[in-house]
């Protein structure tokens, strides 16, 4: 039955006023980089929304973004999403299983029509008919098909769903893909990260449900308001960079120092997400600032990239092997040119003799 | 970041291998061809050949005296973007990764920004170089495409270097995958003209030096 | 000649060199010129936003000082909001349930926002209130 309250009215009962609206509001309205004023809207937005019916469809995945989005560190604000949507179908989280969590998938799409959100993790294998991911009995490609059909926008969260992530890595096996190689005639955004950053999944949910559309998206369907920066715009140790102090090794006095990473293999440059400035677990810290270089895990591809520890000046394939042979080749064509040049001048003195 | 990704992997692979083989190519073909034999006996005092071609190869690192007035541009102007190049290239830290990779051999680098101060000094003397080569009557009656190439596959990466490093212009990953092309595109034209004198000169002057070396007055 | 840097409106000197503090503090005075103009104006500044270091956070706390008005809002987490030496200006600092910061800003409003009671919480109380009333009368009366 979908839900006839407002939000407004939803939340009083459960004692969370308006004033939390506000608050709730205020925070997303910053993380999202929108202007303070816009806060009052979004609440009074919120307000007026209904539960917004959600569909998460787990389907080559790992559970990780699951794990990013329920372990958020700001409980109590950031939990409210869940009082905002109501989750009808989830793995991990529903109570129901087997054939009646099916049948409540089934019913929210019946009931909610057009206007449910289907949240998608993990890739969709293609490969062999899809069977190398099967739910209730049903491929993987079957079931978003059926699920998106009615649905008002796609999510694609973490970067299986966006971009075909780890099971997609050489030699995919499996043919995964991405959902939106899937998924036609329907808005789709994509959420990237292994794990995508909580705040980026809470966010943009949020937004949907305070202005009913879907936040600006860049040219790879990523919100500009979490995606819009590299880690290394934002990063702590950029001032390390630019004047070319860098770690060596993991544990060298560069290291114990905090300098730059980008020789043990930081994509900070080319990675777009926020983990330099929202950072993990309620604001502690990111890989980087915990030692590792980033790994790049919000871009597509990333696992074939040449490896984590590879700087990015570094060219990324073998080329031992091609520049012997290149060398054997070049070797003989130069001792066959001079061979030429040796026969044309016997023939030439051999005339004049 | 597809570019990125072609650029450090394929275009690179396809850059070394016609270098490699190009190079090769030309040097064997070179150095595999009839000597010219010398049957008349060495003058007085002659040094063994090779010491000889060793000599020329140094000494004409600087012109002689008569021709350095007519001939200063050129030589500091050459001096100063070789040895801006050379700084560049082997002194800025993500360089040194480069041929780490390729080789595994690495040493301490230069700090960034003194390597970006030389960079724009280089672009300078580079810029300079044509000008030059566009102004001067002889120099412009001589120069065709070829020359203008090396001068263009030369001036690129120094252009697209400074800029990556100055995040300028365009997304980072895109700066550094045209960065990383124009390099590859200075390997593939490398051994086809007029850079082929950074492997030839010393063979050039060596063969000269022995020639001279042998007979007639000391040079 | 009274001292203006006494009693309640006392401010401290900020220290010298922080330039976002300045800069931020211009803009308050911006705003807080509109406010006195115009009673029902209203703005926030998001000081998440913008590229301050935990020093120009301090000397912008000195420069602005501090006021009559300490509240303290229990909304999923403690969020303060301070009066400031500068009546029309307030300091809200939003945590959540673990005490974190999530948030500051500074607010130039008569009130802020987040201190008047909503009108749609109104309603309900009323409606509740009147609710608890008629529950009342209908008990027997205790002595």
């Amino acid at each position: 039955m979908p839900e006839a309250m407002l939000l407004g009215d939803l939340l009083r009962q459960m004692g969370i006023s308006r004033r939390a609206f506000l608050k709730y509001a205020s925070y997303m309205a910053s993380l999202m980089a929108l202007p303070p004023s816009v806060a009052g809207v979004m609440a009074d937005g919120l307000a007026k929304a209904r539960r917004q019916a959600v569909i998460w469809l787990s389907l080559q995945e790992c559970t990780g973004c699951t794990e990013s989005l329920t372990r958020s560190f700001s409980p109590s604000l950031e939990d409210l999403i869940f009082d905002f949507i109501s989750l009808d179908y989830h793995h991990t989280l529903q109570a129901a299983s087997g054939e009646a969590a099916e049948a409540a998938r089934r019913q929210s799409m019946r009931e909610n029509r057009g206007k449910y959100l289907v949240v998608v993790d993990g890739s969709v294998p293609t490969a062999d008919g899809g069977v190398y991911s099967v739910i209730a009995g049903r491929t993987n490609m079957d079931m978003l098909a059926e699920t998106v059909e009615h649905a008002a926008a796609v999510i694609a969260v973490g970067t299986c769903a966006s971009f075909g992530g780890l099971p997609q890595a050489d030699p995919n096996p499996t043919g995964a893909v991405a959902i939106t190689k899937l998924v036609s005639g329907k808005p789709v955004i994509n959420i990237p990260g292994c794990p995508p950053m909580p705040q980026a999944m809470a966010g943009t949910i949020t937004h949907f449900l305070s202005f009913g559309t879907l936040p600006e998206l860049d040219a790879l369907q990523r919100p500009r308001a979490f995606f819009g920066e590299t880690i290394h715009d934002r990063c702590y140790r950029r001032s390390f960079y630019e004047r070319g102090m860098f770690a060596k090794s993991f544990d060298d006095e560069g290291a114990r120092q905090g300098w730059c990473l980008y020789e043990l293999g930081c994509k900070g440059p080319v990675t777009y997400n926020a983990c330099a400035s929202l950072k993990w677990n309620g604001g502690v810290s990111f890989p980087i600032q915990s030692g590792h270089g980033c790994i790049g895990c919000s871009e597509p591809r990333f696992w074939d990239r040449g490896g984590l520890y590879r700087p990015l000046s570094a060219g990324t394939t073998d080329v031992g092997k091609v520049i012997g042979i290149a060398a054997a080749a070049g070797a003989a064509l130069g001792a066959g040119a001079a061979a030429l040049a040796r026969q044309r001048r016997a023939s030439t003195s051999a005339k004049e003799a | 970041m597809e570019l990125l990704d072609f650029a450090r992997g394929t275009a690179l692979a396809i850059a070394f291998a016609v270098f490699v083989a190009g190079t090769l190519w030309r040097l064997a073909g070179v150095l595999l061809l009839p000597r010219i034999r010398d049957f008349s006996p060495a003058r007085e005092g002659a040094p063994p050949a090779m010491l000889g071609a060793v000599r020329a190869v140094l000494r004409r690192m600087w012109p002689r005296k008569e021709f350095v007035q007519a001939t200063m541009f050129a030589t500091i102007n050459s001096y100063v973007f070789h040895i801006g190049l050379a700084l560049v290239v082997f002194g800025l830290a993500p360089h040194i990764l480069f041929i780490r990779n390729l080789t595994g051999l690495a040493w301490p680098a230069l700090p960034s920004n003194l390597v970006f101060g030389i960079g724009v000094i280089t672009l300078a003397a580079l810029v300079g170089a044509l000008a030059r080569r566009l102004v001067h009557p002889v120099l412009r009656l001589l120069s065709h495409t070829g020359d203008y190439l090396s001068w263009l596959m030369t001036v690129l990466p120094v252009i697209t270097g400074l800029l990556a490093t100055s995040h300028l212009g365009a997304r980072y990953e895109t700066l550094l995958a045209v960065h990383i092309l124009s390099v590859a595109a200075l390997l593939v034209w490398f051994p086809f003209g007029k850079l082929m004198h950074a492997v030839l000169f010393a063979f050039s002057r060596g063969a000269t030096g022995m020639r001279f070396s042998h007979r007639g007055v000391n040079v | 000649m009274e001292d203006l840097n006494a009693g309640p409106y006392a401010t401290r000197r900020a220290d010298a060199g922080s330039g976002v503090a300045d800069a931020v503090v211009h803009e308050v005075a911006r705003l807080l010129r509109r406010l006195a103009v115009d009673p029902d104006f209203a703005d926030v500044i998001d000081l998440r936003s913008l590229p301050m270091a935990d020093a120009d956070r301090a000397s912008l706390r000195q420069r602005l000082g501090d006021g009559e008005i300490d509240a303290a809002l229990n909304l999923a987490g403690l969020t303060r909001i301070r009066d400031t030496a500068y009546s029309g200006v307030w300091w809200a600092r939003h945590a959540d349930a673990d005490n974190r910061c999530v948030l500051e800003q500074i607010i130039v409003a008569r009130v802020p926002e987040l201190l008047m009671a909503h009108l749609a919480d109104i309603d309900a109380a009323a409606v509740r209130l009147s609710l608890e009333l008629s529950r009342a009368q209908g008990k027997p009366e205790h002595a």
